[in-house]
């Protein structure tokens, strides 16, 4: 196996903000680019592709990401050598660390589920071999959790109404991953000429819009701030 | 089951606001079991939230009241609820549960327009609580798991609301992601 010097790892929600808006094509060109793997584990493949084959409404997607992974656009972590039964130890420790880390008087916060976890043990792994990666997540939860553990105290609070206690020994087990979303992955896919259309003006905002209305956790203000850099 | 004092509030106000004919009180009532749901995820919390929504969304609809079946559905549901409230009194977690499935079942007996409708309206309404949780803080997947929606489903919907709004959500400045993201594709 030739050896591999970088990878990206995609959860379900940057997956489906990518397939609603149609940006495989896209996505194709910037694996081309990228000189390294595009890597879902198994469980995010059970979310995307395993689970709404069974919903008339999202068929066509599934089946569609289902293609990227013939294509091998998609891996799985064995394509890199990395196999389930290394995964999921790390997977149910950080799970269980991540569930346990925000205490209620009602008890602990369940916040995160297997294939979210499983993107973060995968990094774990990657990091241990010095591999070089970042993970695409497009949900807000699972990124506050790996970047500022206190905010989401504060949203907890905020919005459930209680006390929150954090246990703060858990902190280290997401700490330091490099999380990008599908907004920047596709704003470099415009900056570097790849996204194929003949409207002109508008499509930076039409591309970041489109992701947010379809999932992507990203402000308004964010994306302002994006075309302003252009 | 979790706060089942607040549970049997919320069922009895929702029952004097179907006697009132009041929709918005029935889905101000369904939001008010959302911190026990996501704080908990409990599945009796989830399954008053869901279907108290569920009741808003119908009850608002007057002119399916004149519909074949409508009459008969309604005194079902207002029937249900009843005996669900009763068990709840009587601590009778099992039979509450049994009690409140019936309206789901006895919505669901229902034919034609009628029947398309509240098919949609429950599936609406188990998306309209997901969203309601991924906005609390606990993930996306987690939360399509808890209300049987699929991913996609949640995205589509949560992406229209003003979830990604929310104050004090945004962790790292985006100039520093798209640093991130180009040092990746170098």
């Amino acid at each position: 196996m030739k050896a591999v010097e970088k990878v990206l790892i995609f959860d379900s929600s940057s997956l489906i903000s990518l397939s609603l808006n149609g940006f495989f094509p896209e996505l194709k060109e910037l694996k081309k680019l990228f000189g390294g793997h595009f890597i879902i584990p198994e469980d995010v493949k059970k979310e995307v592709m395993d689970n709404p084959l069974n919903v008339k409404k999202f068929e066509l997607e599934a089946l569609r990401l289902k293609e990227l992974m013939n294509e091998g656009i998609l891996e799985l972590p064995s394509a890199i050598g990395i196999s389930d039964k290394q995964i999921n130890p790390i997977t149910n420790e950080m799970m269980s660390k991540a569930n346990n880390m925000f205490k209620t008087p009602q008890g602990n916060i369940k916040m995160i589920h297997d294939g979210e976890t499983a993107c973060m043990a995968l990094g774990r792994i990657l990091e241990n071999k010095k591999i070089e990666f970042a993970i695409c997540i497009d949900e807000r939860n699972t990124r506050m959790l790996i970047e500022n553990p206190e905010a989401m105290k504060e949203l907890f609070e905020r919005k459930m109404q209680t006390t929150v206690k954090l246990e703060k020994n858990n902190f280290a087990f997401f700490k330091g991953f490099k999380v990008i979303r599908s907004t920047e992955l596709m704003y470099l896919a415009w900056k570097k000429g790849l996204v194929k259309t003949k409207a002109n003006g508008k499509l930076l905002d039409a591309i970041l819009y489109g992701l947010k209305l379809n999932g992507c956790s990203i402000t308004d203000g964010e994306i302002e701030e994006m075309k302003k850099m252009k | 089951m979790k706060e089942t004092d607040n549970v049997l509030r919320i069922l009895q106000e929702t029952r004097d606001a179907i006697e009132i004919d009041n929709s918005a009180i029935i889905k101000d009532l369904s939001n008010q079991t959302i911190n026990t749901a996501s704080l908990t995820q409990d599945p009796d919390n989830i399954a008053v939230a869901v279907i108290v929504y569920a009741l808003s969304k119908i009850y608002e609809r007057k002119d399916y009241r004149n519909l074949p079946g409508w009459g008969k559905a309604n005194s079902l549901v207002k029937g249900a609820l009843d005996k669900s409230i009763m068990d709840l009194k009587k601590n009778d977690e099992n039979k509450f549960r049994k009690d409140f499935e019936e309206i789901r079942i006895a919505l669901e007996k229902l034919s034609g327009r009628l029947k398309d409708y509240v098919a949609d309206v429950f599936r609406k309404a188990q998306v309209n609580k997901a969203s309601r949780l991924y906005e609390h803080g606990i993930s996306m997947e987690s939360t399509a798991k808890l209300l049987g929606v699929t991913m996609f489903e949640l995205a589509e919907y949560a992406g229209q609301t003003g979830i990604s709004e929310v104050h004090g959500t945004q962790t790292m400045d985006v100039k520093q992601r798209i640093k991130i993201a180009e040092g990746m594709f170098k």
